[in-house]
């Protein structure tokens, strides 16, 4: 049996994969933010899938603290042989305002970059023995934008759209960089573009213009359940699938700024700082 | 540079921080608990490879405090700046809280920043200090059910400007922030949302109150009320007769309070 690893699992996209994931007959392991959207999200799954095997783990991942209780947790749930063959780092936001998680980053870049860059390091021996996936919910936002390297955290001129964009060219970059760095692993990093979907993302803790903007747009997207499927497939197919960047199952086009190699590592290695980790093994301060 | 934050965090210290340290200054936090001034301090080394220094303090507990500039002496350290940040509220009417809360309010934002502004002063470094001292934009008016908060930013808005003036020959200068809603927590933006079209109106970037903050502190001004909107609503405040204005105000967060009931805590997310 498969266990796959879902964050931001209790609404949208997120549960709507651990849905189908579930319905596929792998052990799923959720993260939510909240205790309470964690059982709701569990009684609405056993209500979907009723013999779905489903554990859900609380933690606020914009902070790195609850990234590495969540990680811990998650490695007490998975099988003995220590195996877990997808991660998916889906659990992402939008802030309309700048505004700082407990380590003091800003919160779209702690949360919808290095949560998963963070969840990733934690869980990297456990991916490698499955010869696991590494999947990131990515947008097509990725493009017509670049990494904002004189203040990646936007706190001098903030805006939420460009923070939100280069969030998303974050994903593109780090998984790129993981399949070039640990090409020899058998781990396999993709991005998922899921197209405009019909969730609550742009709703909540945005308020006001955001919102109100986002309550039209998001009614022309499509059910989370159609996206699903692409999770299962970049989870599930064998061989595993060549290209990066997938939409509705199939390769997609994506930005070409994503094949600069210097952002990519620069990127990794700020990542790495600023979690206080190296991926080698080797010391941090 | 040293800078002392209380309060630092919280939402808007948090920022001021960040905003300090991205400006190369050295820093000196200070909040009620410890693992949460140790992430801040982490963060911040991680992401600008200033110093951080991070003591926790409950600052209406005098032994505490007295350990606190102890410890600032014991370290020889010369501070220059302060950024007075604590402050709480608790959200309710005067009789719906217990009188302890009521009176908690003055002790942090008030008492607090009267005792850490005396002791900070005495540890400044001669040629020039900086204090920030965090009114609001409630002190501009008397606010029916958060009759006490209001008060006591009123409190500092006064004293703040009147202690720039008495200090002006000792090279020292005070400026008062008088922000309007900040989105700092899940519970500030719920609070914000709540109050409708006034929340968003209101509402000032963290980042850009954090950046001008500084850079007006330290040009000498004495007043800080960020974005337009506030501006306007301030002036109103001096022309309109304060037991108008109290009305007016009173029909607003009792809308607000009743909606914020209605979203409901556990649905922020």
């Amino acid at each position: 049996m498969k266990t796959v690893v879902i964050t931001g699992a209790t609404s949208g996209i997120g549960l709507a994969a651990a849905k189908a994931l579930a319905a596929s007959g792998a052990r799923v392991i959720g993260v939510g933010r909240t205790k309470e959207t964690c059982e709701k999200a569990k009684a609405d799954l056993m209500t979907a899938v009723p013999n779905a095997d489903i554990i859900y783990v609380q933690g606020d991942l914009s902070s790195q603290t609850d990234v590495n209780a969540a990680a811990d947790q998650i490695q007490s749930f998975l099988p003995l042989d220590g195996c877990l063959n997808a991660l998916i780092n889906n659990a992402g936001g939008v802030r309309s305002g700048y505004t700082t998680t407990a380590d003091g980053y800003e919160l779209q870049f702690a949360l919808n970059h290095l949560a998963g860059f963070l969840l990733t390091y934690r869980l990297w021996e456990n991916l490698k023995k499955a010869k696991g996936r590494v999947i990131f919910t990515g947008s097509n936002s990725h493009k017509k934008t670049r990494m904002h390297w004189s203040d990646v955290m936007y706190s001098k001129h903030y805006s939420c759209l460009m923070a939100y964009k280069q969030s998303k060219l974050c994903n593109m970059l780090l998984a790129k960089e993981i399949n070039r760095r640990f090409e020899d692993s058998g781990v396999k990093a993709y991005v998922v573009d899921p197209g405009l979907v019909n969730t609550s993302i742009g709703n909540k803790q945005t308020g006001g213009i955001v919102s109100a903007f986002w309550s039209v747009r998001r009614k022309h997207g499509d059910l989370p359940e159609y996206t699903a499927q692409t999770y299962v497939y970049l989870c599930n197919q064998m061989p595993a699938p060549y290209w990066l960047y997938y939409h509705a199952c199939k390769p997609a086009n994506y930005d070409k700024r994503v094949d600069n190699e210097q952002d990519a590592q620069r990127l990794f290695e700020l990542s790495e700082q600023l979690c206080g980790i190296r991926f080698d093994g080797g010391d941090v301060k | 540079m040293m800078v002392l934050v209380t309060g630092a965090s919280g939402g808007l210290g948090r920022a001021m921080a960040v905003e300090c340290a991205r400006r190369g200054y050295d820093l000196l936090l200070t909040d009620i608990a410890d693992a949460p001034l140790l992430r801040i301090k982490q963060g911040i080394e991680r992401q600008f490879g200033v110093t951080v220094e991070a003591k926790a303090c409950d600052l209406t507990n005098d032994q505490e405090l007295a350990a606190f500039f102890k410890y600032i002496d014991g370290e020889q350290i010369h501070l220059d700046m302060l950024l007075n940040i604590a402050g709480i509220d608790y959200e309710g009417g005067f009789l719906s809280q217990p009188s302890a809360n009521i009176t908690r309010i003055v002790q942090v934002n008030i008492e607090a920043t009267l005792k850490v502004t005396h002791a900070a002063l005495e540890r400044r470094r001669k040629e020039r200090f900086t204090i920030v001292i965090v009114s609001s934009l409630a002190s501009q008016y008397p606010i029916p059910l958060k009759a006490t908060y209001a008060a006591s930013k009123r409190f500092l808005l006064d004293f703040s400007i009147a202690l720039a003036q008495e200090l002006k020959h000792e090279n020292v200068n005070v400026l008062a922030l008088c922000p309007g809603g900040l989105p700092t927590t899940p519970e500030a933006l719920l609070g914000i949302a709540a109050q409708g079209i006034w929340g968003d109106l209101t509402t000032n970037d963290l980042g850009e109150v954090a950046r001008k903050t500084i850079t007006a502190a330290l040009k000498g001004k004495r007043v800080y009320i960020p974005g337009c909107v506030n501006g306007i609503l301030r002036i109103l405040g001096r022309t309109v007769p304060n037991t108008l204005v109290a009305k007016l105000l009173y029909k607003r967060w009792k809308d607000a309070q009743g909606r914020w009931e209605a979203i409901g805590a556990g649905r922020i997310r």
